[in-house]
């Protein structure tokens, strides 16, 4: 029980403090940092390039630089990380990698190379047809081209034994994810709304294998107590469950997130490699086996079917659905999704997020009135 | 008996209930939490109906300020207390409309008042009583003319900007063109009835249709809101108070349930 608490006490307080826990991983590790931007990042190379691969999820700052390039009217993880970059919080990492899935992303690629000089680019553009054997191709060449350009940043080559050690462990690490999400969610006492988000953020900040050994053994601690009951059950979707302030109010009307399909949480780790193969062709396989997320192509549109059945899978009363402002891959799914839910009968409810949000009073009777119509 | 008070953004509405579910006041007061809205309203109730707080068996506070009335047994959001306060002044509706100061909500019921479904406008003020308070004042009248002069309105005047700092500029504008006022007003309560038209799409609009809400007593806006939806909408019977009338049905319901749970 200590341990498990002290697990969760560090893992919270590592989560909230980002530059700091950077710092002291890299410290620990002897590892510099490199930047890994939304959504997704192939992290395992970085890891196998001896980096220290870090999430850039953004965060709540005041924005007074970032104005330069990406307007009010853009998504704020974006504008926070321009923000962030311009006046050297990113100073230390030895370069970033930036997936272009989105249009804010393709122009913050520029944006950046202009912005932040000081630390080198590596865009990671994937194939829009992922399944296709071309785009298996295409993504094979474009993973290498990211091996080469780590080896020339690092000064080592990356061999094949690293890429595959360090696949092995990234495939460890998503294993261990879900069977937290499992275990959390039939302990919503124990793992709040707001725990479980800083239980998987922390990860962003954490050497890998360190973090799988942590985040294993809380979910073994969580497997022997007994099953722990809740007023009201929720599935998240979404880019992000942030600001925190929003799990608060879900915590103080004991709302639990039972699962999530959020691009900063599961998505991450839901979709497990297959079991053959190199590993650079394992992580081609498994872009191509994302399902139901808005920034990789899928014309069958699976995301709701997915929502209702993570609803029915964990005895959901209702889905949250947390709409970044201004996110257009993930307003442009909304009215697809919400059109299923509602067929299903499933209540669904809209919360309009951004990272500098402070006030929280329309949010709180947004939720409260979806908990009082279990009343 | 069983006290509903709601404390709004711009004005403060209490209601009173007996036992037997009879409603026996409600008083509105124009001015919003953080101010003495709320006392004045309570003093005013008690010195008509002439009860004693001892009474009062249970207390249920809603509205922006519900979280700050240090005397509620309990807080709901006015979401639920619209729902449950219209269901109980017009027991055939299934959508409501509520514009309020601060934000506008669209709310879908059953035929017990619980709410089925909801949407708010987002963190903005177009769409709400703020952006009329604004047209108000630019056209240099009160609120409460609005909707006289929109009656008026001969031609067509557009305001196309959905925020209101804009549709200000958009107003001022279009008056300095020669519009006439009337036609500018019709123009305003046109942009928020399609803005509010806009968040009935997302919940989908079951007949019948009330508004309630301070906004509700503006009969042009109505008609505009009507002609908008294509459906008819009837302004709620004590429509400025539905949220506490609701909130004074629930104090009831929760106090009754209490009970029964402790024989």
């Amino acid at each position: 029980m200590n341990s498990a608490n002290a697990i969760i006490e560090s893992l919270c307080e590592k989560a909230a403090h980002p530059a700091r826990t950077v710092m002291e991983s890299c410290k620990e590790t002897g590892k510099a940092a490199v930047g890994c931007f939304p959504i997704y990042t192939p992290e395992e190379l970085v890891y196998a390039a001896g980096f220290l691969p870090v999430g850039m999820w953004g965060g709540n700052t005041e924005i007074k630089l970032a104005d330069r390039y990406l307007q009010g009217f853009c998504c704020s993880i974006m504008r926070t990380n321009i923000e962030f970059g311009m006046r050297g919080v990113y100073g230390k990492l030895k370069a970033v990698l930036l997936p272009t899935l989105c249009d804010t992303l393709k122009c913050v690629c520029e944006n950046w190379k202009v912005a932040v000089p000081k630390v080198p680019l590596i865009p990671v553009v994937y194939p829009q047809n992922r399944t296709l054997p071309s785009g298996e191709v295409y993504l094979r060449e474009e993973l290498e081209r990211i091996r080469t350009e780590l080896s020339r940043i690092s000064g080592e080559e990356m061999t094949q034994s690293h890429i595959e050690a360090a696949f092995a462990l990234y495939e460890n690490y998503r294993r261990a994810m879900r069977a937290f999400c499992e275990a959390a969610s039939t302990h919503p006492k124990t793992i709040n709304a707001k725990t479980r988000h800083l239980m998987i953020k922390a990860g962003y900040f954490l050497d890998k294998a360190d973090y799988t050994l942590q985040i294993s053994a809380l979910t073994e601690y969580l497997n022997q107590l007994p099953e722990e009951p809740c007023a009201m059950r929720v599935v998240a979707t979404g880019l992000l469950s942030e600001p925190v302030g929003l799990l608060d109010i879900l915590a103080e009307h004991d709302i639990a997130i039972v699962a999530d399909d959020l691009a900063q949480e599961s998505r991450q780790f839901r979709t497990p490699a297959r079991e053959t193969g190199d590993a650079i062709s394992r992580m081609v396989w498994r872009t191509a086996d994302m399902r139901g997320c808005p920034f990789l192509f899928e014309p069958e549109k699976t995301r709701g079917e997915m929502l209702i059945d993570l609803v029915r899978a964990h005895r959901a009363d209702a889905v949250i659905a947390f709409q970044m402002k201004f996110c257009d891959p993930e307003e442009f799914d909304y009215p697809i999704y919400k059109a299923e839910l509602e067929e299903a009968g499933i209540p669904l409810l809209y919360l309009e997020v951004e990272q500098q949000m402070d006030s929280f009073n329309q949010s709180r009777t947004r939720i409260e009135s979806l908990s009082e119509m279990l009343i | 008996m069983y006290l509903g008070v709601d404390i709004g953004s711009s004005s403060s509405k209490v209601a009173l209930l007996s036992g037997e579910k009879k409603l026996l006041s409600t008083k509105v007061v124009n001015l919003g939490t953080g101010t003495k809205g709320v006392q004045t309203a309570l003093d005013e109730l008690r010195a008509e109906v002439g009860i004693p707080a001892e009474q009062i068996l249970y207390t249920v506070a809603t509205g922006y300020g519900r979280l700050l009335y240090k005397g509620a047994d309990k807080q709901l959001t006015e979401i639920t207390c619209h729902a449950k306060g219209i269901s109980y002044l017009m027991s055939h509706v299934r959508t409501i409309v509520d514009i309020g100061g601060q934000d506008s909500k669209v709310i879908r019921i059953d035929d017990s008042g619980k709410v089925v479904n909801f949407a708010m406008n987002e963190k903005c003020a177009a769409g709400t009583g703020r952006f009329l308070e604004v047209m108000a004042r630019v056209l240099g009248c009160k609120i409460e003319e609005l909707s006289e002069l929109a009656a008026q309105s001969t031609q067509d005047v557009a305001i196309s900007s959905v925020c209101t700092v804009f549709a200000e500029s958009e107003v001022i504008s279009q008056l300095s063109q020669g519009a006439h006022p009337n036609d500018v007003a019709c123009g305003a309560l046109r942009a928020v009835a399609k803005r509010v038209a806009g968040l009935c799409s997302r919940v989908g609009v079951v007949e019948q249709i009330a508004m309630s809400g301070g906004v509700a007593l503006n009969s042009a806006m109505v008609d505009i809101l009507a002609a908008e939806l294509g459906y008819p909408v009837t302004p709620a019977p004590n429509a400025q108070a539905a949220g506490a009338v609701g909130a004074a049905v629930l104090a009831r319901e929760l106090y009754e349930k209490g009970m029964r749970q402790q024989a």
